[in-house]
């Protein structure tokens, strides 16, 4: 029998059941859908701010718009298609299908799940709430220093609101990479090993680790704008001092792995479908994903390249010049895999495979201009003209957003057991492949003539009207095409045709399960012996030839939890290497005022550091006494961590205190700034730590640091350890080459 | 001086230096024979990289006249010799398994071997002095081999696993980018010594007039030669650790 406190709540439920299975939902599945839906919204708002931008540009010296709406309404275009909507679609489709195609029930940690996903509509939210509060960010998505700084932007805040939501998207998204990576390495079936994944999640693999080690450089770049913004500092005002490209440096030691981040994952969902379509293997798996490696990895090399207009200096752009070559060798080797791939195959042009091949068409235009910018004449010419316009939107739109496309024709029917429907796909595809290549092409035409990008109005030069109005009509093709994209979508829900598990006859384990799939993923799972699971099941007779040595159903996995607190540190390691390179710069050009030779006290700071370094030791007997049993023992060893921790911060706390009696606050000079703000992180990194370590010691002093839980000593530990390091470094670039 | 009398003019013969070279090349041929091309070439690029360094007229121009030629220096004894000089030589299986500390110290002294060369002060005194110059150059060779042994060693059991080798490169990369940005980007100069080149050549006017390479552009050139080719040379171990990750077990299969 049920007690009438139980039937209430439950009956309460009935009423918002779905809502709330929806808002606290923790199942992969659910959040990757919410990321789409939450996309899709997004790039209607992005649509719509993009068609009111070519309105305006539909002819010379128009006037619907002001310049400073322009300027707005381009900013948020580009912020909101970013951030907002190619980087969650991509997470989406990640979350979806990783667990699902190695053979997973969920992802590593499905409550961190939802928070990286409720994060991103609190981005959102905060960058469109600045429509609200003053005025949207009108500074470019790229929001160049010094132009995005207070003397140019006036009071208005759109730009703190670009920086801080830019802040919250970026732990959103470095939260879902890091479960993505432990999920790939901890939960892969048995025989699933990192040789036979699918490429899609083998891209997501990778892609995780430069979204980890690429998003921290933002995250601290926009700390050190919002530090000059809001706190009257002046990094990047040449006028008091500051350097005026240090921000173009830090921005794009982001900004090209992001373009990358945005990239890979939709190669790897064209490396799904252009094989199942084909009804043949992928050519060069291998290849493909080696090269995947060797892209992620030059692309933190080849940044600079989006600076040649700003006087490097001829030997750096030489350099540069070849790196970037260098990088369109892997993506090059791709292409040739998937055109191999279809090459004397028996292929099916499903709505998807057509998505597939126009933007492998669409990829290689954009890639090729883009292989032009690595000239650095020519990147003089063109820079900032509607040429770059067309090249990136050939990359991002041609490219991902075509990618996605055929991603989500793919995969529809496993998320809602539904076909979209192949007559209106095909209508989509086709309006949206003659709008996007109206809209965009005439723009490299554009911008060869010289036509500069973000600017709100143009004179009536010859060709300019003809070439911008073909533009804009373009773009309401591809309005259009939105809208049915839509509605095939909403009326598919409904009523498109039933799929059944497998309606491809693809191969990867995701088609195993039912469509859509119960809670749990999967009630049995094929065995996996090759990269096509499915396929060696259907032919047993004549089977994929095995890939590497196969595994017993017990094979060892490493530690979620290790994994992710790795992963998690790196990419701190990330986010405090660019805050100490900011401070070394900034403190070796900082020629007036105060200098850490003669404000700041290396002896004093030294003994506090000797408190935190031995705070490390005594976490280390902590460790060890948890492990070997000696409960209290161990918390006594907690204890006195926690107490040194606290010294330590003391120790900060009085020596702020004596620095601002001198006078010397965040904004006196350029080291006092990146002297605080380097120094102030860590102590913020120090008290999150102590944070932990109390969970820990009241888990500890509960008895509950066993079962599930018997991994948290341990993950708080290996922070606590890093933190510590971290002192180290900042302790000697600082206090000790302060004092030489 | 013209750029020609440089190239013709400005070799460094080091006796005892071919001399081992000589030996080492002579033992390999009458060990090896040609039963390995692939390690006899690397071999000799392995030589080749220490004779450009070494013997060429980089090595004139590293003492004291061009921070990049010594940076070119640098890299080719500590980045490029050492791998070549592992896949050399031939590979033993079997061996106990030692992995761990090991590898945190050869990665350290892998990088090291970067950043404590370029300390202003002990950059000078390589500059300007030739015992500290051929204490350096041994150095780097050996902290060299230090850091590609984990990948390389010839002891193939003792190797790092496929993914740990890809982090200790990528974090190795990582960290000379850091240095080589650093170098290239910074408002000082790095190694004062070659910024009042001495020039015992009298090649100053041509590398400063006819390259155009000013003490600034110097130093930039030398970051840059860190920064970008050096990291390309660890994204190139890192596409053969992933080759042999794809590659190996297949052959695996094939020996069962």
């Amino acid at each position: 029998m049920t007690t009438p406190a139980i039937v209430l709540p439950a009956a309460h439920r009935d009423v918002d059941a779905r809502w709330f299975d929806w808002v606290g939902t923790v199942d992969h599945k659910r959040i990757g859908l919410l990321y789409l839906w939450t996309a899709l919204f997004f790039f209607l708002v992005g649509g719509c701010e993009a068609l009111l931008v070519r309105l305006q540009l539909a002819v010379p010296h128009a006037t619907l718009l002001s310049p400073d709406a322009y300027n707005q309404l381009f900013t948020m275009h580009g912020t909101t298609m970013i951030f907002l909507v190619v980087m969650p679609t991509l997470a989406g489709f990640a979350n979806y299908l990783v667990p699902l195609m190695i053979g997973a029930s969920d992802v590593a940690f499905p409550r961190l799940n939802a928070l990286a996903y409720w994060l991103f509509p609190l981005g959102g939210f905060l960058l469109h709430f600045s429509w609200l509060a003053g005025g949207a960010p009108n500074v470019g998505w790229f929001s160049y220093a010094p132009l995005s700084e207070t003397p140019f932007t006036g009071v208005a805040h759109g730009a703190d609101y670009w920086a801080i939501s830019l802040v919250v998207l970026g732990v959103g998204t470095v939260a879902g990479a890091i479960n993505l990576i432990a999920t790939i390495l901890a939960l892969r079936a048995p025989g699933m090993t990192m040789q036979r994944v699918p490429l899609f999640v083998w891209m997501v693999f990778v892609n995780s680790f430069l979204t980890v080690l690429a998003l921290p450089a933002l995250t601290a770049s926009c700390v050190l704008l919002l530090v000059d913004r809001l706190f009257s500092a002046h990094l990047f005002l040449p006028s008091a001092g500051g350097s005026a490209l240090m921000w173009q440096h830090f921005f794009w030691s982001f900004g090209h792995p992001e373009v990358y981040i945005m990239a890979l994952p939709a190669f790897g969902m064209i490396s799904e479908v252009v094989p199942v379509f084909s009804r043949k293997p992928i050519f060069g798996y291998a290849f493909v994903a080696a090269s995947t490696v060797a892209i992620a990895v030059l692309s933190f090399g080849v940044w600079a390249h989006h600076m040649f207009a700003v006087g490097l200096g001829r030997v750096a752009e030489a350099v540069f010049a070849a790196s970037s070559l260098l990088i369109a060798v892997p993506t090059g080797i791709k292409i040739f895999s998937w055109v191999a791939t279809m090459w004397g195959g028996a292929i099916r042009l499903t709505t998807a495979m057509l998505f597939a091949v126009a933007f492998l068409i669409q990829f290689v235009i954009g890639g090729l201009s883009g292989v032009t910018f690595a000239v650095v004449p020519i990147d003089w010419q063109v820079t900032d003209t509607y040429y770059v316009v067309a090249h990136f939107h050939y990359v991002l739109f041609g490219g991902t957003a075509f990618g996605v496309m055929a991603a989500l024709y793919y995969w529809f029917p496993k998320m809602t057991g539904r076909l979209l429907d192949e007559r209106v796909g095909r209508l989509h595809f086709w309006l949206m492949v003659v709008g996007f290549n109206l809209t965009f092409f005439v723009q490299h035409f554009l911008g060869l003539l010289g036509m500069p990008r973000r600017v709100y109005t143009y004179p009536d030069l010859p060709y300019w009207a003809a070439l911008n109005m073909v533009s804009t009509v373009g773009a309401f093709v591809l309005g259009v095409s939105s809208l049915v994209l839509l509605f095939n979508v909403l009326r598919s829900l409904k009523v498109g045709e039933i799929a059944g598990d497998n309606p491809w006859n693809a191969w990867t384990l995701e088609w195993a399960a039912a469509s859509p799939p119960p809670e749990h993923n999967f009630d049995a799972l094929p065995p996996v012996h090759s990269r096509r699971p499915l396929w060696d099941l259907a032919h047993p007779d004549a089977p994929d030839s095995r890939v590497g040595a196969d595994e017993t159903a017990d094979a060892p996995r490493p530690s979620a939890a290790k994994v992710a607190v790795l992963s998690f540190i790196a990419s701190e390691t990330a986010f405090f290497a660019l805050l100490i390179v900011a401070y070394a710069f900034y403190t070796a050009t900082s020629r007036e005022g105060p200098s850490p030779h003669t404000s700041l006290d290396p002896v004093r700071t030294g003994l506090f550091t000797l408190a935190l370094i031995a705070s490390s030791f005594t976490l280390r007997r902590a460790e060890a006494d948890h492990d070997a049993r000696r409960t209290r023992r161990s918390v006594g060893w907690l204890v006195a961590t926690i107490i040194l921790g606290v010294v330590f911060l003391v120790g900060q706390g009085t020596e702020y205190e004596r620095l601002f009696r001198n006078g010397i606050t965040v904004q006196t000079n350029l080291f006092a700034t990146t002297f605080f703000t380097l120094t102030g992180f860590h102590g913020l990194h120090v008290l999150v730590g102590l944070i932990a370590l109390a969970v820990v010691l009241v888990l500890a002093l509960l008895g509950e640091l066993t079962g599930r839980l018997a991994y948290g000593l341990r993950s708080v530990a290996y922070y606590w350890h890093f933190v510590d390091v971290v002192w180290i470094v900042v302790f000697s670039v600082v206090y000790v080459r302060g004092a030489l | 001086m013209t750029a020609r009398d440089l190239l013709l003019h400005a070799w460094t013969w080091r006796p005892l230096l071919l001399g081992i070279l000589s030996t080492v090349c002579v033992l390999h041929f009458t060990r090896m024979r040609l039963s390995h091309p692939w390690r006899t070439l690397a071999l000799l690029a392995a030589v080749a990289a220490v004779v450009v360094a070494l013997v060429s007229p980089i090595d004139a121009l590293a003492r004291g006249t061009l921070f990049s030629a010594h940076m070119l220096q640098h890299m080719l004894l500590a980045l490029v010799a050492p791998p070549l000089l592992l896949l050399a030589l031939p590979t033993a299986r079997g061996a106990a398994a030692a992995r761990g500390k090991p590898a945190a110290l050869s990665w350290a002294m892998g990088v090291g071997a970067m950043w404590i060369w370029h300390a202003p002060a002990l950059c000078n005194a390589a500059a300007t002095s030739d015992a500290v110059r051929a204490f350096q150059n041994v150095s780097l060779v050996a902290m060299g081999i230090a850091f590609w042994l984990p990948i390389l060693g010839p002891h193939v059991d003792r190797r790092l696993s496929d993914m740990a080798a890809v982090a200790y490169l990528f974090t190795a990369c990582v960290a000379c980018t850091i240095l080589g940005i650093s170098i290239a980007l910074s408002p000082v100069e790095v190694c004062s010594a070659y910024g009042h080149a001495s020039d015992p050549l009298g090649a100053l006017p041509l590398v400063q007039g006819a390259w155009r390479l000013t003490p600034k552009v110097d130093q930039q050139l030398g970051g840059l030669l860190m920064w970008v080719p050096g990291c390309t040379v660890y994204a190139g171990a890192i596409l053969g650790v992933v080759a042999r990750f794809y590659g190996a077990p297949h052959a695996k299969v094939q020996e069962a």
